[in-house]
């Protein structure tokens, strides 16, 4: 019903291209983040379908309507900005009220809007206040209040948690969640957080110098990246990458780098390899990494334990190998010991592209 | 034994105390002796001056009380430039103020132009009044002035109009060179308040629902009005008792036409050599002020 479809979107500011080629479908009712570092284009992408900014080319619909030449009042959208962006000489009540007022809601149902508005945030006390004697959590659920009330189909989020601090921003993870389900409207969230997208989002679209890299619900982007930028980006400590190259062929398959071979016979790949000696990076995660009595030696050069786990990084055949191993691990910089990976968790990646090589069926 | 123990320390802070208090008295001392010279002499020896009968040229004269002040409020003269002085404040003040928002907001939609315009829209202002009435006085000209010339081949006026010298036509005048001389200042303060006022906002007023209108009305005004509020503090203070322009241009004519409190005042004490009536003109003009001044602010603050 209220879907969000880009097709071939793009915008670019004079020589910059801020949003390249961008196609993306939402379904209704979705919460999707748009994920990226900074700079990459989340809020341009946002702004587009606000209707704040006019797209370069490509069409983007809500629901089944071309909304490219639509004025944003007309969009049935709302949007909560980064900076809440509340009108500072009205009270929190005047603030949620303003949408219906310029809509000619009438007085009582305005009213009783508000009130509903402000039930479901916790505003009720507070409606009397002006924005400055609010705390930036209560500025932030103003914020909400004033998209809420309206009722739009489809909700825009830019960045609404990054002004807040850490542990108000766990709350509010959870509070925009519950809202959602309660609401079930589509709803947008730009971030470049990843924890907020992973916990928050049913799909997230990670987005790269403007282009989307990949459009998958959470647990895929973790366990399937479909390119090396989205498997080192998701992730802290972020995956580790060895450069090398493809040899041999079916169950006599191994990657080398330099001295280091490594079988890799049990991981399908998704091509066949056209050229031999083929140059990919091998991308495995700090959790699928362990201790083995057959594995390659390695140098422990830092230990950076957090209490319940222990951050390992060591000097592997000249590689940084970042690992993250169990909390009561005893174990000194300086000290060598053996490495193996995870063959199942292994990841294959085309030099050439980032492209993955690995079939999702050993994920 | 604790006790004077105590007694003494207390004692030695409060010398301490004294000390530190004489220090800063004696630091404030200058600023002290600068305002009581410039601003409580001339204040006290104008409400003094202002109870005697003295010939200027010579300073001399005799004790009459609030004789002055009886005189003048009953003379129709004083009643006269005191409206005469809140016809040309309310008028001129208005002008600049919506002239000088208008501007302001032209200035700061257009970003191109904008670096060389507000320097030239600051032109008139930093114009001396001397030459700008002069310029103003050749373009009013009923004889040879531009502003003639230009009506009579447009065809709107069959004769030369009287600019400075009738009325209510010299006060008009007045009122709009008093306009294109001061509105700059509006422009610079509101412009710079514009600035500052966030994109977002505007942007979630557009995804409210607002127009162009409400989004002025509603955004824009609102934060222009702390800004607007001491603009119109400082320029009603200064339009009030403007004088060099309002002699400049008319002189106070025709007649007392356009005649001000303080062209009143410099009548009374140099044309009419009556110094302690120019004195109390004064007195009367600085309270009028203050009682303006005082209503304003208690308005304004809520
Ligand atoms: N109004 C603008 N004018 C020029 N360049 C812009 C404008 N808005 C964004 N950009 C550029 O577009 C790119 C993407 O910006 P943005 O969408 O804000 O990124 P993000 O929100 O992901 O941090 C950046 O390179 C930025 O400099
Ligand atoms: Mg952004």
């Amino acid at each position: 019903m209220s879907g969000i479809r880009f097709e071939n979107v793009s915008k670019r500011f004079g020589g910059v291209t801020a949003v390249d080629d961008l196609s993306l479908e939402i379904g209704s009712g979705e919460f999707v983040s748009i994920l990226g570092p900074s700079g990459c284009g989340k809020t341009t992408l946002l702004r587009m379908l606000a209707g704040l900014e006019r797209p370069t080319g490509g069409t983007i619909s809500i629901g089944d309507r071309v909304v490219n030449e639509l004025a944003p009042a007309q969009r049935n959208i709302a949007m909560v900005f980064q900076t809440y962006a509340l009108y500072p000489h009205m009270t929190v009540a005047g603030n949620i009220e303003y949408p219906l007022r310029k809509r000619r809601v009438a007085k009582d149902e305005r009213v009783r809007r508000v009130r509903e508005a402000a039930a479901v945030l916790e505003l009720e006390a507070l409606l009397d206040r002006k924005p400055r004697e609010l705390s930036g959590g209560q500025q932030q659920r103003v914020a909400l209040g004033r998209a809420l009330v309206r009722d739009p189909a489809v909700f825009l989020l830019d960045e609404p948690l990054s002004n807040l601090d850490a542990k108000l921003r766990t709350h509010m993870r959870a509070e925009l969640i519950r809202l959602h389900r309660r609401i079930g409207r589509t709803m947008v969230y730009v971030t470049h957080d990843q924890l907020e997208a992973m916990t928050m989002s049913q799909r997230i679209a990670v987005l790269r110098d403007g282009r989307l890299q990949q459009f998958a619900p959470p647990r895929d982007i973790y366990a399937r990246p479909g390119n090396d930028f989205v498997a080192g980006f998701i992730g802290t400590p972020s995956m580790n990458f060895l450069d090398g190259r493809l040899k041999g062929t079916g169950s006599g398959r191994t990657f080398r780098s330099g001295d280091l071979s490594l079988p890799l016979g049990m991981l399908p790949l998704t091509d066949e390899m056209p050229e031999p000696d083929r140059r990919v990076r091998l991308g495995i995660r700090p959790e699928h990494i362990h201790f083995d009595r057959q594995g390659e030696p390695a140098r422990v050069n830092l230990v950076e334990p957090t209490g319940h786990e222990t951050i390992l990084v060591f000097d592997y055949r000249g590689n940084e190998l970042v690992a993250r191993m169990d909390g009561d691990i005893a174990i000194e910089a300086g000290d060598t010991v053996k490495l193996a990976f995870r063959a199942e968790k292994m990841r294959l990646f085309a030099a050439a592209d980032g492209r993955r090589l690995n079939d999702d069926s050993t994920a | 034994m604790p006790t004077i123990r105590a007694a003494s320390a207390s004692l030695r802070l409060r010398s301490l105390d004294a000390r530190y208090g004489l220090l800063g008295a004696l630091l404030i001392a200058p600023t002290v002796l600068v305002f009581c010279t410039v601003i409580v002499y001339p204040l006290v020896s104008a409400i003094y001056l202002g109870l005697f009968s003295i010939y200027t040229p010579t300073m001399e004269g005799e004790w009459v009380g609030l004789d002055n002040y009886r005189r003048l409020l009953a003379s129709g003269e004083f009643w006269r430039s005191l409206a005469n002085n809140l016809i040309w404040t309310a008028g001129t003040l208005t002008l600049q103020i919506v002239f000088g928002i208008l501007v302001a907001l032209m200035l700061h939609r257009n970003l191109v132009f904008r670096a060389l315009a507000r320097s030239l829209v600051l032109f008139p202002y930093f114009l001396s009044t001397v030459v700008a009435v002069l310029v103003w006085r050749w373009l009013f000209n009923d004889l040879y002035g531009v502003l003639n010339h230009l009506l009579l081949w447009a065809g709107i006026v069959d004769l030369p109009v009287d600019w400075l010298g009738s009325m209510p036509n010299a006060m008009i005048s007045l009122i709009f060179v008093g306009a294109w001389k001061y509105f700059p200042f509006v422009v610079i303060a509101v412009l710079a308040r514009l600035q500052a006022i966030p994109d977002e906002l505007y942007e979630a007023a557009s995804i409210d629902g607002a127009g162009a209108w409400a989004r002025f009305t509603d955004v824009t005004l609102p934060q222009l009005r702390d800004v607007l509020i001491v603009v119109v503090l400082l320029r009603t203070i200064w339009d009030f008792k403007e004088f060099d322009l309002i002699y400049l241009l008319t002189g106070g004519g025709p007649i007392i036409g356009t005649q001000t409190l303080p062209l009143m005042v410099y009548k009374e004490a140099f044309a009419l050599n009556q110094m302690g009536g120019a004195s109390a003109t004064a007195v009367l003009m600085m309270l009028i002020m203050l009682l303006f001044m005082s209503l304003y602010l208690s308005r304004a603050r809520d």
